[in-house]
């Protein structure tokens, strides 16, 4: 596995590409738009959000005897349950039961559980022919890539893109035509349906009541490597446990709308055992491989509640950092707002703690999330982990530090204050500072900044009690006068005057302090 | 004569932009509310709270609430963020403080924004309120998710003869400002920045509207970085404007 | 200590510490249910929206023709007879079955299948496996035809739970198919039948007499 370049490189390499900007806006506006139309349509859907939320919460607290219960219906089931505490345990399971049932060839559908512990250049170390299945991650898989959303891997490739890497890697035709490639696509992955020895999957839920897998595609991939090999094998993160078919059934009603705006995906699967004598299809062996990989260590801290992520890939619609940056720079399995809390919580923060600091908290994810995850609030969490157990930059360090000191003295706040505002000031030309020194540098890159006022408000504000005082007159309120005592402010400006923004140098040399306000003794 | 109320004028109208408080201070004394404005606030911390310093948000934070306490009456603040800072976020801050976050809770309680306060109170409001402005209005986040204000400040501009409302396409996205964000991530603030703007430049509108002197200063000064003479103003100020 | 003993443990230990928020207080929601005929007609509906061709016949006799229809002049794989409503098993003599031999049944060009339950809200056929129920019918022809009763209806999917649990729980595979298979993988652009098949049609057979 190559290093992962630093973060601000990933970052900077995803802006300057510009068909990259235009896929994302557009993927991710048809997918939000989507999710919108669909919500409309769900009958109560907050009730069935907040009773979702409350089933996955029941759940994490209750996680070591649900999963203790699940593992017992699964095995009355005749599936065989194994538990891997780090991927790599994962991998060796998945091999060891290939090996077992001697399999050379699988097929795979989507799970980011196996993305996460990299299982297939494992399995493909150890001499096993391993093809992904869903269009997107067998494109992936070809281009030798990585998936850049949860839900539409290939998000980031034109139809140029995706025509030109199939006929280099498996000499189709060069075309460009959407249709034709998944044509091409069906017709060789068929072939190693109907050879593959084993199947592998993830797991969208496991019902604990039931000690039944679900499985959620469109494609019917899902369904082709469940049915047609001898050997079965699912990688479950712990944490995708719901208690009943009832809560699942909540479950479907909330990830198609939230991932693709679909009332429901074409192929819910739902499968609790290997096939039964007589049976004339199915696997002959079905393997659970429970993953914990980093997730009871989320489950300990403040950021317990992302594991009842399901997902759907909601937030990284909604979230304009991941609209402008893309999957990538996120630099792991997990891209976007979900990605920016999962991440750190299975890795570990050293090394990721970028990834929270890189939102505005806007909410937007909060907002669309079918589960009501509190991004934002989590978020912060890791931000405070961050400056407690991370290295931060001196100067914000120091510069924040001194903010703690002064801001409860109101004396030294303003002096400092002042201060600053007076160092600026000098740098401004015509009202405006085209470029600032230090951190402030990071502003002055995208954007001028204002020069601050002569006075302050607390300044216009104190002198304008004491002059009211002084001339006997009440500044402003007789309730509602139009006519009332006391100085009426001018009369309307133009709109470029009211907060110096396009003025023209004529207009705002005008006053004295010769900046972008109006001086004091002009207003009221 | 309506109740007193408090001006939490936050940092960045007091250094940046006292023209938006000046405004504040008007609007609120004409619809009848003595105006009082505690001098010894200082920052409500966000900053710091948003960067992960916690202990100096704290710092902060208890000025604020010693400096507000002991006042009465409602806190009127034209901030989004740091309205939303006050009503949520500090209970959070001193989650293992009782005494503290029963302060920040009574605090909390007394906060109204300033466009929630005046769209409850507008019919109060002389008659007359005109401009002819073609508005962008920018929901800035905290406001509209964190506070849950959609409505009021859009009433307020409908309310004002004159003013149209121009359709910004994705108009609820963020701007990209997101505090210290725009400072320590410019080039993806920059970004999101081109973006907003881009959509308000579509929208035909020539004026620029917010109720966030943080957004403001970011748009304002992409605006004025890009070379485009948009208006640009705090929701305060253009209804300040717009009364006879 | 085994991974399985490791990580029971140590996530019955983050249990204890876990910072969890606050359950929302919520009623839970009772299964939709609806008439059979507001049933047929909704599920009309949603096939419609899905591309579903859909035949409503009023007889037996009726169904079994749509059904020889459906599948002239082409490779045929199907359920075993008796698995099949309206006997419509009699007029599939030449079909192929689940045990028949595989390359068979992948050259199959239509699949015919009855159902275990439809969900009217969303236009979905519910299929659980079993013998003489092959999978492998409603998914490997790029053709699906499937004969539902109206008795088979159900209003919602947790209805359907509600009805089929005790049978769900003894079969190994229950799938819910919802129109025919599609991907919107490359720039979004919609595609059908990639894997799974491209065409589904829906015969509706009479009621009970």
């Amino acid at each position: 596995m190559s290093a992962v370049p630093p973060f601000v490189e990933r970052v900077r390499s995803a802006l300057g590409d510009e068909r990259l900007h235009v896929a994302l806006g557009r993927a991710t506006e048809a997918l939000r738009s989507r999710r919108a139309s669909a919500f409309a349509s769900l009958e109560d859907s907050d009730r069935v959000r907040d009773l979702a939320r409350k089933a996955k919460l029941e759940v994490l607290a209750d996680l070591a005897s649900q999963l203790q219960r699940f593992e017992e219906r699964l095995v009355a089931n005749g599936v065989e349950v194994h538990w891997a505490e780090t991927g790599e345990e994962a991998n060796r399971l998945v091999l060891e039961i290939a090996r077992r049932h001697g399999v050379k060839r699988i097929v795979k559908s989507k799970s980011m559980a196996t993305e996460e512990t990299h299982l297939n250049p494992a399995l493909e170390r150890a001499g096993m022919d391993v093809v992904e299945t869903d269009l997107g991650e067998y494109i992936v898989q070809l281009n030798q890539d990585r998936p850049s959303h949860i839900i539409l891997p290939i998000i980031h490739l034109t139809r140029e893109d995706v025509g030109a890497v199939m006929h280099r890697r498996i000499q189709v035709p060069l075309s460009d035509d959407p249709r034709t490639l998944a044509g091409f696509a069906r017709a060789k992955l068929r072939e190693e349906f109907l050879r593959a020895d084993m199947g592998i999957t993830g797991a969208n839920f496991g019902v604990v009541e039931t000690g039944t897998i679900c499985l959620v595609t469109n494609e019917g991939n899902g369904r082709m490597v469940t049915t047609l090999p001898r050997v079965h094998v699912a990688v479950m993160g712990i944490e995708k446990l719901v208690p009943t078919l009832e809560d699942l059934d909540l479950f479907l009603r909330l990830l198609a709308r939230s991932a693709t705006g679909q009332k429901i995906t074409t192929y819910t699967t739902l499968l609790r055992g290997p096939r039964r004598p007589g049976d004339e299809c199915g696997p002959e062996a079905m393997h659970v491989i429970l993953l914990d990989n980093g997730r009871s260590r989320l489950l300990a801290g403040d950021d317990a509640e992302i594991l009842g992520c399901i997902r759907c890939g909601a937030c990284l619609n909604a979230c304009p950092i991941y609209k402008s940056i893309g999957g990538h720079a996120y630099g792991d399995t997990y891209p976007g707002p979900v990605g920016a809390i999962v991440t750190p919580g299975l890795r570990g923060l050293h090394g990721w703690s970028e990834l929270p600091a890189a939102s505005t908290l806007c909410g937007a994810c909060r907002d669309v999330c079918p589960v009501r995850l509190d991004i934002p609030r989590m978020l912060l969490g890791l931000r405070r982990e961050t400056v407690r157990t991370e290295k931060t930059p001196l100067g914000l360090r120091l510069g924040l530090k001194a903010f703690g000191w002064i801001a409860p003295r109101p004396k030294l706040y303003r002096a400092a204050a002042a201060a600053a505002r007076r160092l600026v000031r000098a740098r401004a030309r015509e009202g405006w500072v085209r470029r600032l020194p230090g951190l402030g540098g990071g502003w002055t890159q995208a954007r001028d900044l204002r020069a601050p006022a002569a006075t302050t408000f607390q300044e216009q504000w104190t002198h304008r009690q004491q002059t009211a005082r002084a001339t006997g007159s009440t500044p402003g309120a007789s309730a509602g006068g139009a006519g009332g005592a006391g100085v009426r402010r001018q009369q309307a400006h133009k709109p470029e005057a009211a907060s110096g923004a396009g003025l023209t140098p004529a207009e705002r040399a005008g006053g004295p302090g010769g900046a972008a306000q109006h001086p004091p003794a002009r207003r009221r | 004569m309506s109740d007193p109320v408090q001006l939490f004028h936050t940092c960045l109208v007091n250094e940046i932009g006292p023209e938006v408080g000046m405004a504040a201070v008007r609007l609120l004394e004409r619809l009848g509310h003595p105006v009082g404005v505690p001098l010894d606030q200082t920052c409500c911390g966000q900053p710091a709270y948003n960067a992960g310093f916690h202990d100096e948000a704290r710092s902060a934070a208890r000025h604020m609430l010693r400096v507000l306490s002991a006042t009465e009456g409602v806190i009127v603040i034209p901030s989004g963020s740091c309205a939303d800072m006050l009503v949520h976020q500090y209970e959070l801050l001193f989650r293992d403080e009782a005494e503290w976050r029963e302060k920040a809770h009574a605090i909390a309680g007394r906060c109204r924004e300033l466009s929630q306060l005046l769209a409850e109170e507008w019919p109060r409001m002389p008659a007359g309120a005109r401009l002819r402005a073609r508005v962008a209005y920018h929901p800035s986040c905290h406001l509209l998710r964190g506070l849950g204000v959609r409505d009021a400040p859009l009433e307020l501009l409908r309310a004002v003869e004159g003013v149209t409302l121009a359709e910004v396409e994705d108009q609820e996205e963020c701007c990209g400002f997101g505090g210290l964000f725009s400072v320590k991530q410019p080039e993806i603030s920059g970004r999101m920045l081109e973006r907003k703007l881009a959509a308000v430049a579509a929208s035909g509108a020539d004026r620029l509207v917010s109720c966030d002197l943080g957004c403001l200063m970011h748009l304002a000064g992409g605006l004025r970085r890009q070379g485009v003479g948009l208006a640009v103003q705090h929701l305060a100020e253009l209804l300040d404007e717009a009364l006879p | 200590m085994t991974a399985r003993e490791s990580i029971l443990s140590r996530v019955a230990a983050a249990q204890r510490t876990a910072r969890l928020p606050a359950r929302p207080v919520a009623e839970p929601m009772a299964a939709a249910t609806r008439s059979r005929s507001h049933c047929l007609e909704r599920f009309g509906q949603e096939l419609a929206a899905l591309g579903v061709g859909c035949h409503v016949e009023t007889t037996a006799e009726a169904v079994r023709e749509r059904v020889r229809c459906l599948v002239e002049g082409q490779r045929v794989l199907s359920w075993d007879a008796e698995h099949l409503p309206y006997e419509a098993g009699a007029v599939l003599t030449a079909a192929s079955r689940g045990s028949s031999p595989r390359a068979e049944q992948a050259a199959a060009e239509v699949g015919v299948t009855g159902c275990d339950g439809a969900i009217a809200e969303t236009g979905t056929l519910a299929l659980l496996s079993g013998r003489g129920r092959s999978r492998a019918v409603s998914l490997l022809p790029p053709v699906h035809v499937a004969i539902v009763r109206p008795e088979d209806l159900c209003f919602s999917m947790g209805e359907f739970f509600a009805r089929h649990g005790a049978r769900m729980s003894q079969e190994p595979s229950c799938t819910f198919v919802t129109g025919p298979s599609r991907t919107a993988d490359i720039e979004l652009t919609l595609t059908l039948g990639v894997h799974g098949p491209g065409r589904v049609v829906v015969v509706i057979g009479p009621e009970p007499a």
